[in-house]
């Protein structure tokens, strides 16, 4: 159908298809596509037929730019085929470029080129499919976001647990020293023989005066020094009826609890006269009326 | 169905054939065709004579292809609206004839079809029927529109922008290979199926010796069809909506389907070589030992040992 090849490059022979001789390059790379290291040597390359063909097949010199809607983009630096986000990127950035271009060209020419937000039409992919896809994007957003914030919790707890075992630590320190001022305050008054009664000197020191005091009062408050009760914490345990049942029971059977359950009318207790006169303000006096 | 003539032909014949366009039906060509204005008496010749895009591409693939395949093919049917779909074809050895007669057949202009061997391996030719030069490629790289990475989404059959690297001028066969991609992936413009605005944008570029392609789809903030908002091209965003493929030339033949060789890719080593390859590395493992061994008993053969002192000490 062509010419005669006549040229330098072509095969005598049609086997071109044989490409034996590949098999000595192989020191190929490990990958899928792998390429010789040098060139097989019968490779054809007919130039010129192959700008035959090209005159064959093109279009008129002055077809208008719109029917083919093309641009050149120069590629300006060599792309490392392995490292995929530069060349991505350089993909992206020839996209970019192009469309730029195009857009002008299209402005001038006064054609519609942008899409308006209400043309409804068939897209390329369905509508399910884009919902899909945006399920993908939510999910891995709030993947994101989980992670973000339990990152920062975990953050914050370490935090409050550094401040609160700092906390901890001044208020052993403070125990501590409180009870050493007393015991250093006793000790200096056993040496001095219990004779500063009336001296102020030495009570003015650790104590830090009101202030423990005050914090420990803080801490339990309408507990008096001398209660033996358990304090507020107990008694705030049952709040309402119990505590109200309690203070009955507290207030008619005295320490003991409930005597009043067990036998009265034993052997022993017929002739147990001790409580007869005695016993009435036992009885009813406490009680609260 | 028209003469197939060369373009510089049908230039000369245009002309006379204008006299004739009331009372008979021109001849169809891919120059001809009456414009409407033409008849109506005013004649506009900004590209004279009047150009028409007939370009339709027939899209098949043999037998037994992969899933994967069988999707990159369906996405690009969907991307040319310009195209034709047809059944499996048997990919016995005259299937240059069998797809000549299809494309034949369907009164198309050029072909896309999409071989698998093996399962594993998807080549695919492109080609201008019925004279016109072929190629064939070896598909790598393949990511369908399926893939929810790929995000974007875009008019099916609007007209897209191509874009292609300089590198195509550098060679003869690169500037074949980029006339034949403009030709066959870019939507006529006056055709049925195609839709008004320009939302996608291919594209073409040659890295290491493969021609790589990508497909954007263009997201400007704007409000009138026509305009550009101030400043809009800054705020432009191209969001990937597939397919991704990469192509490597593994010939160039003279004809459709056939014909003379016109170019062929030194470096291509075809995917069984490397198969091979691989599988004769791994066996000359085995090969490997047993020629140590037999080296090893010859050595040991050839530098007897000197009889042990103490060998017989524990013998009774």
């Amino acid at each position: 159908m062509e010419g005669p090849l006549a040229n330098d490059d072509t095969m005598i022979d049609g086997e071109a298809e044989n490409l034996s001789e590949e098999m000595s390059a192989s020191e190929s790379e490990s990958d899928e596509d792998v390429k010789l290291t040098e060139p097989s040597k019968t490779a054809v390359y007919n130039r010129d037929a192959l700008l035959d063909k090209l005159g064959d097949i093109s279009w008129p010199e002055n077809v208008g730019w719109i029917h083919t809607l093309y641009i050149d983009i120069d590629q300006e630096q060599e792309v490392d085929v392995n490292d995929d986000f530069t060349r991505e990127l350089a993909f992206y950035n020839q996209a970019f470029e192009g469309t730029k271009q195009a857009y002008q060209k299209l402005q001038s020419m006064g054609l519609a080129f942008l899409r308006p937000p209400d043309y409804y039409a068939e897209m390329v992919k369905t509508d399910n499919h884009m919902q899909k896809v945006k399920g993908r994007v939510l999910a891995e957003k709030r993947k994101m976001e989980e992670a973000e914030e339990r990152r920062k919790a975990r953050e914050a707890k370490r935090l409050a647990k550094e401040i609160q075992a700092q906390k901890t630590k001044e208020r052993a320190k403070q125990k501590k020293q409180d009870i050493e001022s007393v015991k250093k305050w006793r000790k200096q008054r056993q040496q001095s023989g219990f004779a500063a009664l009336g001296d102020d000197a030495d009570l003015g020191f650790a104590f830090e005066d009101g202030k423990s005091f005050e914090r420990s009062k803080g801490k339990r408050p309408g507990v008096s020094p001398g209660d033996r009760s358990g304090g507020k914490g107990k008694q705030a345990f049952g709040k309402g009826k119990t505590q109200k049942k309690r203070e009955f029971r507290n207030s008619k059977f005295g320490f003991g609890g409930r005597k009043g359950m067990k036998k009265q009318n034993t052997a022993d207790t017929t002739y147990d006269v001790k409580g007869f006169n005695k016993g009435e303000g036992k009885g009813n006096n406490k009680r609260k009326r | 169905m028209g003469k197939k003539r060369k373009h510089s032909e049908t230039a000369d014949v245009a002309v006379p054939k204008k006299d004739e366009a009331a009372p008979e039906r021109p001849a169809r060509t891919l120059l001809g065709w009456k414009d409407k204005s033409e008849v109506n008496g005013d004649v506009e010749y900004d590209d004279s004579p009047v150009f028409r895009n007939k370009e339709k591409v027939l899209v098949t693939c043999s037998r037994r292809i992969n899933y994967r395949y069988r999707h990159l093919m369906l996405n690009v049917v969907s991307l040319l609206p310009h195209c034709k779909k047809d059944n499996k074809v048997e990919s016995k050895e005259t299937k240059g004839a069998t797809l000549n007669e299809l494309v034949e057949l369907k009164n198309c202009s050029s072909c896309l079809f999409f071989e698998c061997r093996k399962g594993k391996d998807l080549y695919l030719w492109m080609g201008k029927c019925p004279n016109g030069p072929s190629v064939k490629f070896l598909v790598s790289a393949v990511h369908t529109m399926e893939e929810l990475k790929l995000t974007g989404n875009h008019l099916k059959g609007s007209r897209p922008i191509l874009t292609f690297s300089t590198n195509f001028e550098k060679d003869s066969h690169w500037k074949l290979l980029k006339e034949m991609l403009l030709q066959i992936f870019e939507t006529p413009k006056d055709h049925r199926k195609a839709k008004p605005f320009h939302d996608h944008v291919f594209v073409f570029s040659i890295v290491d010796d493969h021609i790589w392609f990508r497909n954007y789809q263009i997201d400007v903030p704007h409000n009138e069809t026509d305009k550009l908002p101030r400043g809009g091209l800054e705020q432009m965003n191209l969001v990937e909506v597939g397919p991704r493929f990469c192509l490597n030339p593994i010939k160039i033949f003279g004809g459709s389907f056939g014909g003379p060789t016109l170019y062929e890719n030194p470096f291509y080593v075809s995917p069984n070589q490397i198969r091979a390859l691989e599988k004769q590395k791994k066996s000359g493992k085995f090969a490997k030992k047993v020629k140590a061994k037999t080296r090893r008993k010859m050595h040991e053969m050839s530098n007897p040992l000197e009889p042990d002192e103490f060998a017989e000490m524990w013998k009774e």
